[in-house]
């Protein structure tokens, strides 16, 4: 099988595009020691399906996230994207997939056109086909009128269409999206929300985290529930609900999480 | 592939670095009009401070001038610019004017006699001046000059009375005259400063493009996006520092056509027909190929440097205190490899920065010796690539990469080397 990037994914018929086991992430911290962010995560996405990852801050969403970018080496375990296994073939597993977080901004000093031209060359998009990909984009995104002005004198929300542009430009089949609303307001959030439906409609296989709840419940396909970087429960909403009683996802977050006092939880993982 | 994903990546820093006015300013703008500016700036305040100078009138007071020497004064004020009066008080109290700054000179005059081995009316004159102030100095410099000249013309004329003939007054006279043309004093001149300034140039045209290059990313949190790309870290370490020493190279590039322009074109109108010749004696032609090897050499070594600190920093001002310490220790060796007496040797050939700092030196006298030259070559070629791999290293560790590791270079290798111990 190939994709638009001639041949950077390897055939994966018989598996899903995003593929985890026993995915384990420790660093050493000089003051607590060894920490073990991500333990043992095993986890799959689909083509077409969005999973969800539901934690609080620091249950290691973006440490696992990191890992299949490969941002970040795993230190145990591993992990597939594409077929390609991100130890051994970063660059693959890069160009098979595109990355979105609040800490992945935009050149300030180059413009919309030369931003999408530059990540869609750098990503291994056809060079041939990049200026009417970028085109492409341009006019999906409705990016037309400031496309030749320079990012830092764009609003926030023209930022953002540019940023997702940027992330879906060479036409990855995977795409990752780390707590993509955290700094948006509600419109621009909702917009990204329908925005990231629409490419689950395409066939792509999206990982996307969030601590927040609604958000999960009306995007995702299935949820993983990560705490202190162990997978407690994976599923669908419905399977989570019959599987715990509860039907709320906030109330059955808090049942696998098993938290008592939610505010002394908060500040152990503060700590 | 490789090539052209680099190619593509340093394209990209070049097109952001190009629209950073702190760059722009830094590594072109600065080493483009430096030259112009100091030489205008210079001529100017010193024709400026030279004509307020003229304009000052001193007050000398005069003690103790012997009768038969009653011209002096006339000779000490005939510039115009000069009022002497007698003092015939105690010229303990003329010192204490000087000294309070109301008075600007005090010449005392001695008679000196020593029997028949001195001319009749002989004296000394002691000049007291306040060397803290420049009125003072210029008065001092007046009056010993007037009597000088009235000196060596008293001389004239008890010569004359004595009927001494010129040729024997002259005996021991001492004349020097300087073999050099004023195109080989100029290349001297510039042998000495060039390879200085070079260093400076390149240093400074390098300093902001190796922070925009690494803390700045981290800054713009740009970071983590560029360790998406679908390329090799080592190609985006790669790209950085090419984009770096492009720039360094750059600025001591232009410094030095600008210096060459600068000497024709500025030096010359202001200082007319005496700094004609001065400006023809410019960088020789023919060792221009030379000179830019060597600033290019300057540009690699100082970008690997540059990077190899700068990759540590998290913002700006970190990335600056992190450098400068590179920067000083680079130009210090050059300060003294100024001195003529310094000879392009086997050993300093391969020490870096001052191996290419001596070439400069020896290739604007004219003059290349070829064993160390091909040693400085080799010396700093290994320099640079020890640095870029270094630098390529220290991008593939995690903490650097997030930015989260604490401390700069030094601290790096200190938990390196103690994890190492650890695990050994």
């Amino acid at each position: 099988m190939s994709n638009a990037h001639g041949g950077a994914t390897k055939d994966t018929a018989n598996g899903p595009p995003v593929r985890t086991q026993g995915l384990t992430k420790i660093f050493y911290d000089e003051n607590r020691g060894e920490v073990r962010a991500v333990d043992r995560v095993d986890l799959t996405c689909q083509r077409g399906e969005i999973l969800g990852l539901l934690g609080a801050n620091g249950a290691g969403k973006t440490t696992t996230l990191r890992m299949l970018s490969t941002v970040l080496q795993p230190t145990a375990g591993r992990a597939w994207v594409m077929g390609h296994e991100v130890r051994s073939e970063p660059e693959r597993v890069r160009a098979s997939l595109g990355f979105y977080s609040a800490s992945t901004a935009l050149y300030p000093k180059i413009t919309p056109r030369e931003t999408l031209r530059f990540f869609a060359r750098m990503n291994r998009y056809p060079s041939r086909q990049v200026d009417d990909r970028v085109e492409e984009l341009v006019h999906r995104f409705k990016i037309e009128d400031y496309a030749d002005t320079r990012v830092e004198k764009l609003s926030s929300g023209m930022k953002q269409k540019v940023s997702i542009a940027r992330t879906v430009v060479h036409d990855p089949p995977v795409l990752i999206f780390d707590e993509p609303t955290v700094a948006l307001d509600v419109l621009n959030a909702i917009e990204l929300r329908q925005f990231i439906s629409r490419l689950r409609g395409e066939g792509k296989a999206i990982l996307f985290s969030t601590h927040i709840m609604s958000e999960a419940e009306q995007l995702c396909d299935r949820i993983a529930i990560i705490h202190h970087g162990e997978i407690l429960a994976t599923g669908t909403l419905d399977e989570l609900r019959e599987a715990t009683g509860l039907h709320y996802l906030e109330e059955i977050f808090v049942h696998y999480a098993q938290v008592d006092d939610p505010a002394q939880a908060a500040e152990e993982q503060l700590r | 592939m490789a090539p052209r994903q680099i190619w593509t990546l340093y394209i990209h820093e070049v097109r952001s670095a190009l629209r950073e006015r702190s760059i722009l300013i830094g590594s072109i703008v600065i080493p483009l009009v430096m030259y112009p500016a100091l030489l205008w700036a210079g001529f100017a305040g010193f024709s400026f401070v030279q004509g307020q100078a003229d304009r000052l009138t001193s007050h000398v007071a005069v003690h103790g001038l012997p009768d038969t020497h009653r011209a002096l004064v006339d000779s000490i004020e005939s510039n115009g610019r000069t009022v002497v009066v007698r003092w015939d008080d105690d010229p303990a109290a003329a010192r204490d004017e000087v000294a309070r700054g109301s008075l600007d000179l005090l010449v005392e005059f001695r008679t000196v006699s020593d029997g028949d081995r001195t001319l009749d009316d002989n004296f000394q004159a002691t000049l007291y001046y306040n060397g803290a102030q420049d009125r003072s100095r210029g008065a001092r410099s007046r009056v010993e000059s007037a009597i000088e000249s009235y000196r060596q013309g008293w001389i004239d004329t008890a010569r004359r009375d004595l009927d001494i003939p010129n040729p024997v007054w002259a005996d021991f006279a001492m004349a020097r005259s300087d073999v050099a043309t004023i195109e080989e004093s100029t290349r001297f001149l510039l042998a000495m400063i060039v390879p200085f300034l070079t260093l400076i140039m390149v240093a400074l045209a390098a300093f902001y493009p190796a922070i925009d290059a690494t803390a700045g990313e981290r800054e713009r949190s740009t970071w983590e996006t560029l360790m998406t790309l679908a390329v090799p870290r080592s190609h985006v370490a790669t790209a950085k520092y090419l984009y770096v020493a492009t720039f360094g190279a750059m600025g001591g590039l232009l410094n030095l056509a600008a210096l060459t322009l600068s000497l024709r074109w500025i030096l010359q109108p202001l200082a007319g027909a005496d700094a004609q010749e001065l400006a023809q004696g410019g960088l020789p032609l023919e060792t221009l190929p030379i000179i830019a090897l060597g600033t290019a050499l300057l540009g690699l070594f100082v970008a690997a440097g540059m990077l190899v600190f700068a990759i540590f920093a998290r913002n700006f001002k970190e990335g600056q205190s992190m450098i400068t310490p590179f920067y000083l220790v680079i130009i210090l060796p050059a300060i003294f490899v100024q001195s003529p007496d310094i000879e392009f040797s086997v050993g300093l050939a391969l020490l870096p920065v001052v191996n290419v700092a001596l070439l400069l030196r020896e290739a604007i006298m004219g003059s290349i010796p070829l064993l160390p030259g091909l040693l400085t070559l080799a010396s700093m070629a290994a320099c640079v690539a020890v640095a870029v791999g270094f630098a390529q290293w220290v991008m593939r560790n995690e903490e650097v990469l997030l930015g989260s590791s604490k401390g700069g270079l030094w601290s790096f290798l200190k938990r390196r080397i103690g994890q190492w111990r650890t695990t050994a």
